[in-house]
């Protein structure tokens, strides 16, 4: 909730902050040298920028209080709508791609955890690390090249198909569009899965309860189901941060694929510097790291019995 | 006639964990305890029975919530930090694990000097640090000034850490279970190398350790603390021989059971 | 000398030659480069040539020079931000972890805020902001990524400051200054070392992320610039993707391939676990449910003999190692309590673990050891008894329970190696009745218990399965004194009423002959003299046995 707070303040102050007067960034910039003073102030007035500061504040929560986000100056559209087209796409590339790097990172970083110091874990290892050390924007790059340009087997660009399919067909289109995107962001997301759950799980095999498991005869399936069930609790946690990571590099990806997600409007209010968007665009994402975290709080109480029941520790 | 430590009616409590986690745990409960000069002073007790505290209270480390401390009669349980300061060099504080005791990454003679660098009276280069090698029996003391604690073995660095407590002539050593990491043949050596300590410069101690027999081993006066509070206190044979608390006795009766003390007939 | 070198060794190693490669390049970019990176140096949109080995783009700049001179913007961004996000996490995570109160309450917050925002998006608002230059950006991006380093060192400082060579430095009057320079930055250095090639790591991507986006600075083509106008060039259509395209992309992924590698190789420096056991666990098999094991007993003549037979026992925790324990021979004598003691390094529990196969790494064992007559030393054979006729209590086992099942779970999973679950689940309930646990107590977790009932949980597991042979290491080492006395007395009490044989493990010698009726004494991996309690007692025939007999410091005794 701080955080969503912090979030909603900085987006007031940044506009003052920066340097420059802030009606500058309420100007389409292919007008700025053509606005006269006068309607510069007819700006301030209708935006609320000629009143005190705490005047402004009250003003702008009001606003953000009532959904009003302000007005794109490239579109002249409210922010609020621009991004609930946009928000959809995004939510189903991330939300897919969240879930999908979590499961594959955590299978490959359990698996080397079983075998560590052997030669298929240096090998899942470093191949993980080669992997999350292309920028996903190149990876996307990569894909684009590889499995559209020169392979032609999917679309590059767009969410929705050009024709007017209907039902199950437009599901599979869509589907078609958005899986290079999705592979991009996915493979971007797997490796600090993996590396947090092999660390976990190293950690949990030096455990006293593994030797325990292993003593009183269960095999090695039974005795990595113990050393599981506890790695699970910091590779859900890392799997949750990465929401946000993802969302971030859904700016870059989206770009590539021109997919029409929140990072495309972030990208294009960048470039025609439509301040208003790229700040609802900021806003929202806020929101949606904020929801994930509280996800993974309401989630914490069924993976550990010590925060579900904190009881007493007897002497 | 004062005594060198006088703890007074000492309360502390702490409180552990956060929102629905948090609970108060009462470590002293009106404590009262005093050692002479140079006299070596047992506090016994099992986990959680507030001895511990007891100790870090002494040396400073922790803050009593009522009571007083009073050392040579000067009260400083509710100084500030930096008139305490003067106080400090007279008292030392050994802990139980002589492995996280010295800094992993300083060499012997450094970390024995520490004490003579806080208060401005030496440097590891000043023979004191080699002398007190020699007492705590690390000879010739020229090949051990330059070691890394890990070059050195677990009894050879509690010795290390009791140079450490000598070195600046303190008045008082709390010595929180001094041989409970240290292994059984090796025990003995520790307990000695305390009582000639003691005799040799009147340094007087506070050991505290739930080991009764090397409390009875080294202490002078022995003191029972159960729970936070302190059940039993009085000169160790008689202590031992005619405990006056319940508590005391189920103690001395367990310790008799896995064959900590002998029994009597 | 380790024999063989751990992931992270290796690839630390591999990191830093791949980033000596931009690290060259920046430092020599005037000799390497021949054409401006800035101004048109020929004909635009030039295929690559001997004048221009990667082309030129649309303005006619030569694009191999603004290959070369990026690695310096990549590399500056890196550092320039990594320095500037760890100077503040470490300043943050010291003053929060050392003065603790308000401060720490104030700065955390401020940390688990920072924390939770998505990276990029901030970094990108930030940037659309505060403007493009390089100097903005590195700021931008180091003032949103110190909050990690500083959360991470903060509890690293918290760990430090209960370390007792820094309470004693405390104790001994030292100030708030000297303990954090000589005592806690000291120590702090590998983990920061991780966190700083983390941030660096982090911030090139960032810095390319933002490029791409249009965010650079206009004056000096990075690697993500070149993407993006290649990109926006269509060079994937054209084929310029080749030249214009994969080398500043591959130069962007080797210089954060080789930062996460040397992170990587910091991060297993700042904890050993990671890299140390190299090997995998030898507990692999797979097996089934069995039915009870019939008693051997009961079959024809009642066995007679030493229950386990060890002869010649010699273990190296690791192939190329030294032994660790050197020829070791002993017997455990049917229904009777045999001792092995010895002190730390003995070797005494290293003997039992690989009796059992427990030994982790890539152990060798030699010699013999039978169990009921057959052979021990293998991992199947030991498999095959493992908790089911060897039942093992292991060393702190109060702590070796696992916390997120209920002990009722897991002395039932224990139990079902050898019985349907629902008669593993009644059996369960009478075990752990039977070691003192009332029914209410069943359903708790580990945590909910005192050491003492922890410790009684893992006796009753280690008996699930009527083992024949009771394997105790150090039972009640770590306990109270009046909890010890109880698990002794559990322990005689078990063994009278199920006839078990038991196999004690400890260095505690007084204890030992109080309960034990067979002693073996070990020292350094060797037994030194073994025989039954009475006789070593009275008449022990090793000056180490003499020794550690005399351990006791008081001639004091009590009246009980």
């Amino acid at each position: 909730m701080l955080v969503l707070a912090v979030a909603i303040v900085l987006n007031f102050a940044l506009p003052r902050l920066a340097p420059g007067d802030p009606i500058d960034f309420l100007i389409p910039a292919e007008q700025a040298n053509r606005v006269t003073p006068e309607q510069r102030e007819a700006l301030a007035s209708a935006y609320g920028l000629d009143g005190s500061t705490g005047q402004q504040f009250v003003l702008y929560l009001k606003n953000l209080a009532k959904g009003d986000l302000g007005t794109s100056t490239r579109y002249g559209a409210p922010v609020r709508e621009l991004l609930a087209d946009r928000l959809p796409w995004t939510l189903l590339l991330v939300g897919t791609s969240v879930v999908l790097s979590m499961l594959i990172g955590a299978a490959l970083g359990f698996r080397s955890a079983w075998r560590r110091g052997s030669g298929s874990d240096v090998r899942t290892l470093t191949g993980v690390m080669v992997l999350d050390s292309f920028p996903p924007f190149f990876v996307a790059l990569l894909l684009v090249l590889v499995f559209s340009v020169q392979l032609r087997l999917l679309p590059v660009f767009g969410a929705l198909p050009g024709s007017d399919a209907q039902g199950l067909e437009f599901a599979l289109e869509v589907a078609r569009r958005a899986i290079l995107p999705i592979a991009a962001l996915t493979l971007s997301g797997i490796g600090s899965a993996f590396l947090v759950a092999r660390s976990a799980a190293v950690t949990e095999l030096g455990e006293d309860y593994v030797t325990m498991a292993a003593a009183k005869g269960l095999d090695g399936a039974g005795v990595r189901r113990h050393a599981r069930r506890n790695a699970l609790v910091p590779v859900w946690t890392v799997g949750m941060l990465n929401v946000g990571a993802l969302f971030g590099g859904a700016a870059p990806v989206e770009t590539v694929f021109a997919y029409p997600g929140l990072g495309r409007l972030i990208y294009e209010s960048v470039l025609s510097r439509d301040y208003p968007v790229l700040q609802g665009a900021f806003l929202l994402i806020a929101a949606g790291v904020i929801a994930a975290n509280l996800i993974a709080e309401l989630v914490y109480p069924y993976l550990d019995p010590r925060v579900r029941r904190p009881g007493a520790v007897g002497s | 006639m004062t005594r060198l430590l006088e703890v007074q009616h000492a309360h502390k409590t702490f409180c552990t964990g956060a929102g629905a986690r948090r609970r108060r745990v009462v470590a002293l409960d009106d404590v009262s305890l005093s050692v002479g000069e140079g006299e070596i002073v047992a506090l016994v007790g099992e986990s959680g029975s507030g001895k511990s505290t007891l100790g870090r209270a002494v040396v400073g480390l922790e803050r009593l919530d009522a009571g007083k401390a009073m050392f040579d009669a000067v009260e400083y349980a509710h100084m500030s930090e930096r008139a305490m300061r003067k106080l400090r060099p007279q008292m030392h504080l050994v802990l139980q694990d002589p492995y996280q005791s010295l800094h992993p990454g300083m060499r012997v003679a450094t970390a024995i000097a520490e004490p003579l660098e806080i208060a401005g009276t030496g440097n590891a280069k000043s023979p004191k640090v080699a002398a007190a090698l020699e007492e705590v029996g690390l000879t010739p003391a020229g090949t051990f000034l330059d070691r890394y604690p890990h070059q050195l073995s677990g009894g050879q660095r509690q010795r290390v850490v009791l140079a450490r407590a000598l070195v600046g002539r303190p008045r008082l050593v709390v010595a929180d279970e001094p041989t409970s990491m240290v292994d059984a043949t090796l025990r003995a050596g520790i307990v000695a190398l305390i009582r000639r300590l003691r005799d040799r410069f009147g340094i007087a101690f506070l050991v505290i350790t739930h080991d009764l027999d090397m409390a009875a081993a080294v202490a002078e006066e022995v003191a029972v603390m159960q729970k936070g509070r302190l059940v039993e206190c009085g000169p160790t044979p008689k202590v031992f021989a005619a405990p006056s608390d319940e508590y005391t006795r189920t103690l001395l009766k367990a310790a008799a059971e896995v064959g900590r003390l002998d029994v009597a007939d | 000398m380790s024999r063989r070198r751990s992931p992270g060794q290796v690839l630390g190693r591999v990191g830093l030659v791949l980033l000596a490669l931009p690290a060259l390049a920046a430092v020599f970019a005037p000799l390497v480069a021949r054409h401006s990176p800035q101004r048109p140096s020929g004909r635009p949109l030039l295929k690559p040539s001997l004048g221009h080995p990667l082309g030129t783009d649309d303005l006619g700049v030569d694009i191999f020079s603004q290959l070369v001179y990026g690695s310096r913007i990549s590399l500056a961004i890196g550092l320039g931000a990594a320095v500037l996000a760890i100077v503040v996490g470490v300043l943050v995570a010291v003053l929060a972890g050392w003065r603790r109160g308000w401060v720490e309450t104030v700065l955390m917050r401020l940390t688990d805020v920072t924390l939770a925002f998505p990276f990029l998006p901030l970094v990108l608002v930030l940037a659309a902001f505060f403007g493009r230059g390089l100097l903005v950006t590195a700021i931008v991006i180091g003032a949103v990524s110190w909050a990690r380093p500083a959360r991470v060192l903060w509890a690293q400082v918290l760990k430090l400051r209960e370390y007792p060579h820094v309470q004693a430095a405390r104790a001994m009057g030292a100030t708030g200054s000297r303990c954090i320079v000589r005592h806690i930055l000291t120590r702090l250095i590998p983990v920061t070392s991780a966190q700083f090639v983390r941030v660096a790591n982090a911030a090139i991507i960032s810095e390319a992320a933002l490029a791409f986006l249009g965010l650079g600075d206009p004056n000096h083509a990075s690697w993500g610039m070149m993407l993006a106008n290649a990109s926006s060039n269509n060079a994937l259509l054209t084929g310029a993707w080749k030249w214009w395209m994969v080398p500043p992309g591959l130069a962007l992924t080797v210089v954060v391939l080789g930062f996460a590698f040397t992170g990587y190789a910091s991060e297993e420096w700042a904890d050993p676990r990671l890299a140390s056991p190299t090997g995998r666990l030898r507990f692999l098999g797979r097996r089934r449910r069995r039915p009870a094991p019939a008693p051997q007993t009961a079959a024809g003549a009642p066995a007679t003999g030493p229950i386990l037979s060890v002869k010649d026992l010699v273990v190296h925790y690791d192939r190329h190692g030294p032994a660790v324990v050197k020829g070791v021979g002993f017997d455990a004598p049917r229904e009777r309590v045999t001792a092995l003691v010895g002190e730390s390094g003995s070797g005494k529990s290293t003997i039992v673990l690989a009796l059992l196969g427990l030994l982790p790494g890539d152990p060798l064992v030699k010699g013999g050891a039978t169990f009921e007559g057959r052979k021990l030393l293998s991992a199947a054979a030991a498999a095959r008894v493992r908790g089911r006729k060897i039942g093992f209590v292991t060393q702190a086992a109060m702590n070796a329970l696992n916390p997120a099942y209920t002990i009722h779970f897991q002395v039932a999973e224990a139990a079902a190696l050898t019985m349907p679950i629902g008669e593993a689940r009644r059996r369960a309930g009478e075990l752990l009745e039977n070691v003192g646990l009332p029914a209410e107590d069943h359903g708790a977790y580990p945590h909910e218990l005192s050491g003492g009932m922890r410790q009684r949980v893992v006796i009753a597991m280690a008996l699930a399965n009527r083992p024949d042979l009771l394997i105790a290491d150090e039972p009640t080492t770590g306990l109270d004194l009046v909890t010890q006395a109880s698990i002794l007395k559990l322990l005689g009490d078990l063994k009278d009423q199920l006839g078990l044989t038991v196999l004690l493990i400890t260095h505690d010698v007084q204890m030992v002959l109080r309960v034990a009726d067979e002693l073996v004494i070990l020292q350094d991996g060797c037994v030194v003299e073994q025989g039954s309690v009475a006789t070593v007692a009275a008449d022990p025939q090793q000056e180490y046995t003499r020794r550690l007999l005399n351990t006791r410091l008081s001639p004091l005794a009590v009246k009980v």
